[in-house]
């Protein structure tokens, strides 16, 4: 029933724990990462982000639990999961040696069916068409990210792996990156899992985000995108001359609470100017009116603890 | 299997899109030629070609070992330096297959510069210094076989004692992952080794028999199957054969454990 028509989670981690020495790195992650969304994971440096995706690639062995990638065991069935799964794994490393293209020629012969017209739309794809008969020594940082990208995509995979992808990148350089992983979770259907400590960057790319803490998996969260924000209820503080008796005025209808130069409420969108006509109204100055969205990058020091880093 | 072929022709990519093996293959031919040149300039003309393919082959047969070495003992630790070992296996292919494919793309460099130092050394020391005939050779080679195919048993045994060498090196490159450590302790070992192996030769413990360095020259055989070198009494081919092969499956043991249970953390 699972195989035919799989529709449940693409990838599985079963309580996945690593153990080096005597020191628990990984200790009993289990996560469902589900199909078509960009799946963040979110941890200080050394909470054990780049460990864990060792293990969902192979490259390190797991102490206990498993990795499941459409439905095959990353430890017993190695070949069948990874054929699904793309990565970069830290930076995207290449034979420098050789050009760009003979790079993703090398990794297309190590997977059955990838034709050369599939190299160039990829090639295409990355916008390195100018540059891809050129040594990979003579490429820039993010020009090697993209031929980083190019070998994770050339196979179609279902699963991409990115590991700090944004490392290096400029402003623009990220902002096609965005992009470009929200489209191909979008429009292709791939589950993309990118690693980060760049908060306000994952809050922009992900759907959902999972935070890992000294090797323990702290929350699992999805992330509003704009639109879905309309109905809800925010936190808004309005800076007024005379915040006392701005208080005052809406203590029957709408309780608030001094803040710093203002008064906080909690209401939702229509409320932000109601509040705002009955306080001009009263004669009251309004300067200005700002939504207090908690930040990701506050949950995370909330619950991380700000920089208890172990 | 015609999958498996394309991993081995991803390694020969690898190698033969890099400038040093051309540098390696230059110096082969370079010194062949310089070699026999400087010969035929400075000899009165009582060279002839035997004597001066049986030389450089001595002498450069040494330099082909020495260049495989270096390249395999970079062909693994090279991949965790630059950390592209990382992006190579996570393809679906298992570890052994991907290390085999290495191992297989050294040997076939290895025969390749053998093959270009038999060439040239036949090819332009006859040009330089005449054919010698039959007599000639025999001469020379003190045997009655035909000159080239003797030079070819002789290439064959210096090829299984550079097949061992290889297989150290390899071996190191995967254990260390340190393309330095591996070329260097495989280089103190082909070359000090001899010598060391020497010393310990002197000594009468039953031990020293099975020391590697005893047995990798098997040349020393090529009068007879009773050794005529330093090994001194006793040994014969069989016995060398014995020794190395027990040495080549304990490398190829470890080489293959050790790169399928190792964490990649490059």
């Amino acid at each position: 029933m699972e195989l035919q028509t799989y529709s449940g989670p693409i990838v599985q981690l079963k309580n996945v724990t690593k153990v080096i020495g005597k020191r628990t790195i990984i200790d009993q992650l289990t996560l469902d990462l589900p199909e078509a969304e960009v799946f963040g994971f979110l941890g200080p440096n050394g909470s054990g982000k780049t460990t864990t995706i060792r293990m969902m690639v192979g490259l390190m062995a797991l102490t206990n639990g498993d990795v499941i990638i459409r439905g095959h065991s990353i430890r017993t069935e190695f070949e069948k999961a990874i054929r699904h799964v793309g990565a970069i794994v830290e930076n995207p490393e290449m034979y420098k040696y050789l050009t760009g293209y003979q790079n993703l020629l090398h990794y297309s012969r190590m997977v059955p069916g990838i034709t050369s017209q599939r190299i160039d739309e990829v090639v295409e794809l990355v916008g390195l068409t100018s540059r891809i008969n050129d040594k990979v020594k003579t490429y820039s940082l993010g020009m090697r990210q993209r031929l980083g990208v190019a070998q994770a995509i050339m196979h179609k995979p279902s699963l991409l792996i990115l590991d700090e992808p944004t490392n290096g990148l400029d402003p623009a350089g990220i902002r096609e990156l965005r992009d470009y992983l929200r489209k191909l979770a979008k429009e292709d259907g791939i589950t993309v899992f990118v690693s980060s400590h760049l908060l306000s960057e994952m809050e922009l790319m992900c759907d959902r985000v999972a935070i890992i803490q000294s090797g323990k998996l702290i929350d699992v969260r999805s992330i509003r995108h704009e639109g879905e924000a309309a109905a809800a209820v925010s936190n808004v503080l309005f800076e007024v001359d005379k915040p006392d008796e701005a208080l005052r005025l809406m203590a029957s209808s709408y309780p608030g609470v001094p803040a710093q130069n203002g008064v906080t409420f909690m209401v939702d969108r229509d409320t932000i100017a109601a509040i705002n006509t009955e306080l001009v109204n009263a004669g009251l100055k309004v300067y200005g009116i700002r939504i207090l969205n908690k930040s990701l990058e506050d949950q995370f020091l909330e619950m991380t603890g700000g920089e208890n880093i172990v | 299997m015609f999958d498996f072929l394309l991993l081995v022709r991803n390694e020969n990519m690898k190698l033969y899109r890099r400038v040093r093996t051309w540098i390696m293959l230059g110096m082969i031919t370079l010194l062949v030629l310089a070699i026999s040149i400087i010969a035929k300039i400075v000899s009165d003309g009582d060279v002839d070609n035997w004597s001066m393919m049986s030389i450089e082959t001595m002498v450069l047969f040494q330099l082909v070992t020495i260049f495989t070495v270096v390249v395999s003992a970079d062909s693994v630790a090279g991949e965790f330096s630059t950390g592209t070992i990382k992006l190579l296996l996570i393809r679906p292919w298992s570890r052994s297959k991907i290390l085999l494919s290495k191992y297989i793309s050294l040997l076939m460099f290895a025969l390749v510069q053998a093959a270009l130092l038999y060439v040239l050394t036949f090819v332009v020391n006859m040009l330089l210094f005449g054919y010698g005939g039959s007599i000639v050779a025999q001469e020379t080679f003190n045997s009655n076989m035909n000159p080239l195919g003797y030079m070819l048993v002789y290439y064959f045994y210096q090829f299984l004692g550079l097949i061992i060498i290889v297989t150290m090196a390899f071996m190191l490159s995967t254990v260390f992952r340190s393309s330095g450590l591996a070329i260097g302790l495989s280089i103190f070992l082909l070359l000090g080794g001899s010598t060391i192996a020497g010393m310990l030769s002197m000594l009468d413990y039953a031990w020293v028999d099975y020391i590697l360095f005893l047995h990798l020259n098997l040349t020393q055989y090529m009068g007879g199957s009773e050794s005529s070198g330093m090994t001194g009494e006793g040994m014969t081919l069989g016995f060398s054969l014995s020794v190395l092969a027990v040495y080549y499956v304990v490398f190829i043991a470890l080489t293959w454990l050790i790169f399928n249970k190792r964490d990649v953390a490059a």
